[in-house]
């Protein structure tokens, strides 16, 4: 056996590769009690050369579509769409035509104006979810890997606490009893997000908070805040950032799996995708008048598959690794 | 092997300590369960009427009002704190007692009792659509690996995961169901047969998405795998490659899988409230939704801490597994 002049990576190799990918997975889902003895040594910086790739053509398709999904959103009150409260004049679940692009449902309202003005709150709650969940998530996170100890121990329950929860009965349990407000539906999700966000900021801060140059500010009498602030802070954004588009594609969905459930906002001039879809699913509807459940679906399949699209490629640009959430 | 489970039991009981106790306390604080028992009944100012503080004409009335207010409170410890209410409320639980639904007198574990056996088929349902469908897809991806069928799966999966599940049953229901009419449209419980075969259509919904991501991680596994001496030596041997696949490479290929299947449980109970709205099964999912709307408390408070300690012990159980599967886990 010479196995020197193999050109395959040997097998061994990629057993310990799996291996440490294993216990880094255990990791972040159940061992949050017990005190990290060793940091993943592998930072960003070392193969940073090989990691900028293209983003690729498909990746500004789904960018485009994002843009114009976010300024029908901001400027669909004066588009000039029909009202999408009102009874539209050619009477109820008409078939798409020149007038009603999408038609109209059983109501006789415009699906199309509907439709852009659904943009609204599917958007604004995925967008203010995340942006929460990413303050008070990595807050925690930054603090408890930085700190260790008994906070970081503290922490580490209450984020698996969060995660015994399925997603969607957390928010049923908040939602419950609460007045159904926009507020109200985006912090909610918004709560959602801040385990898996936390989880993340966490893990990046245990990396970086070895290296050396958080030694060096260390060394030259930097205090905790400014080592937080200027030193991890920067580089625990980054993996953080390029996770924004999939965390937001996730609230988009839980938005709408609420509104199904006529559990998102509340009140008929509260328009979401997900309340349309719920409006066509009948089976009267859904076997007459398709279009009213289907153009609501086709485009918020859309709008969530370019998330995930351009999340996942921003993510493959940073060269963000994979987490179990 | 002992100490491990000693540690894992510890850490099940704190936290099925903090799930029921936040739960509860958020049903409590957030909301006033008064009201929604006895209604506007609720803002009766009853200490004042026995002091005679508050002039009513209808002093009768009102005291008969009061003893309602009084007798729901002592029924539900409501006039107890609500540490105590907690305290108390786990020592009913213990003697089998879920409450009584505010909405119809029921007791919530009979309504528990009634709806949970649809839910369940549903969730195994669910699960062996996708591991059924994952298996083979990451299989042939694995052994073909970045052929067109590979490419092609890469982007079916990716497109699957993106579908929103109730978008996607939406869609099943009107091609499988209305369209070609291959599956029932509504539930059926009229024996086992069409209780199941009408079941198929939700447990795609919330299978077909959930194999996506195990044939993702399945494939991924297994292309690792597939590159090992000791498949190599197999290879070598003779074996036909159906064999190795199956008897050698897929089982130590399955860690992520069994690793995510305990998360994914999670996923799919929330999966099915929205399921069962669409296709009318009367399960858990539809009845907590009710509940929900009807500010049905006792019953939203039972089936959340049902559904939190089931995926919380679910997960402790894939642990005790996964512990027994791969013994490197348990020296930590």
């Amino acid at each position: 056996m010479n196995g020197e002049d193999r050109t395959t990576p040997r097998p061994g190799a990629s057993r310990d590769r799996r291996a440490s990918r294993q216990r880094l997975l255990w990791r972040f889902r159940v061992l949050r009690l017990v005190r990290p003895t060793e940091v993943p040594d592998d930072g960003p910086a070392g193969d940073e050369a090989a990691v900028r790739r293209r983003l690729g053509p498909a990746f500004w398709v789904a960018v485009a579509w994002l843009l114009t999904m976010a300024f029908v959103a901001v400027f669909a009150p004066m588009l000039p769409l029909a009202d999408p409260t009102e009874v539209a004049y050619s009477g109820p679940r008409e078939s798409p035509s020149f007038d009603a692009w999408f038609g109209t449902d059983a109501l006789g309202r415009d699906v199309f104006s509907r439709t852009v003005h659904g943009a609204r709150i599917s958007l604004a709650v995925g967008g203010f979810a995340i942006v929460f969940g990413m303050a008070v998530g990595g807050a925690l996170g930054i603090v408890a890997g930085y700190f260790r100890g008994r906070l970081d121990q503290a922490v580490g329950f209450l984020f698996f606490v969060q995660l015994s929860f399925p997603a969607l009965v957390l928010a049923i349990l908040i939602t419950a009893t609460l007045e159904r407000s926009l507020l109200v539906v985006s912090l909610t999700i918004g709560i959602l997000a801040v385990a898996p966000v936390g989880l993340l900021a966490r893990a990046s801060t245990l990396v970086y908070a070895e290296r050396e140059f958080v030694a060096a500010a260390r060394v030259i009498g930097a205090r905790h805040g400014r080592i937080i602030v200027r030193e991890l802070l920067p580089n625990v954004v980054i993996p953080m950032g390029a996770l924004t588009l999939l965390g937001m594609a996730i609230a988009v969905v839980a938005e709408g799996s609420l509104a199904f459930l006529g559990l998102s906002v509340a009140g008929d001039d509260a328009i979401s995708w997900g309340k349309m879809i719920v409006d066509g699913a009948g089976l009267r509807d859904l076997q007459n008048a398709t279009h009213v459940a289907m153009f609501p679906v086709a485009v918020m399949f859309l709008t969530v598959l370019s998330l995930n699209f351009a999340g996942d490629r921003i993510r493959q640009y940073f060269d963000v690794k994979e987490l179990a959430f | 092997m002992a100490r491990f489970v000693l540690r894992r039991v510890a850490l099940l009981a704190a936290v099925l300590f903090a799930v029921t106790f936040l739960g509860f306390s958020a049903m409590n604080l957030l909301g006033d369960p008064l009201v929604n028992v006895v209604g506007v009944l609720a803002e009766l100012d009853c200490e004042g009427i026995e002091a005679g503080l508050v002039e009513d004409t209808t002093v009768d009335a009102a005291s008969r009002d009061c003893d309602t207010v009084a007798a729901a409170k002592a029924q539900y410890h409501l006039d107890q704190p609500v540490p105590l209410r907690y305290v108390l409320w786990v020592g009913d639980l213990a003697t089998g007692d879920f409450g009584t639904s505010f909405q119809n007198d029921q007791p919530v574990s009979q309504v528990v009792r009634e709806k949970l056996p649809e839910t369940l088929i549903l969730l195994v349902m669910a699960q062996i659509v996708s591991l059924g469908v994952a298996v083979p897809w990451g299989v042939i991806a694995a052994y073909r690996a970045n052929r067109a069928f590979d490419r092609g799966s890469t982007v079916a999966s990716f497109g699957l995961l993106s579908v929103p599940n109730f978008a996607l049953g939406v869609v099943l229901l009107y091609l499988l169901a209305l369209r070609w009419q291959v599956f029932p449209s509504a539930y059926e419980s009229d024996n086992l047969g069409g209780l199941v075969y009408s079941m198929v259509l939700p447990a795609l919904t919330l299978g077909l998405p959930l194999a996506a991501s195990y044939q993702r991680l399945l494939r991924t596994d297994l292309i690792t795998t597939l590159q090992e001496d000791f498949v190599h030596m197999a290879r070598a041997k003779g074996l036909p490659p159906l064999r190795i696949m199956f008897r050698h490479a897929l089982r130590p290929s399955m860690f992520s899988v069994v690793t995510v299947f305990g998360v994914s449980t999670g996923a799919l109970i929330g999966g099915s409230l929205v399921v069962e709205q669409i296709f009318g099964i009367p399960g858990i999912g539809r009845e907590i939704v009710t509940a929900v709307i009807r500010d049905d408390f006792p019953v939203v408070l039972a089936i959340v801490m049902l559904v939190a300690c089931t995926f919380v012990v679910l997960n402790f159980l894939v642990d005790l597994f996964y512990g027994w599967l791969d013994p490197r886990v348990r020296a930590r």
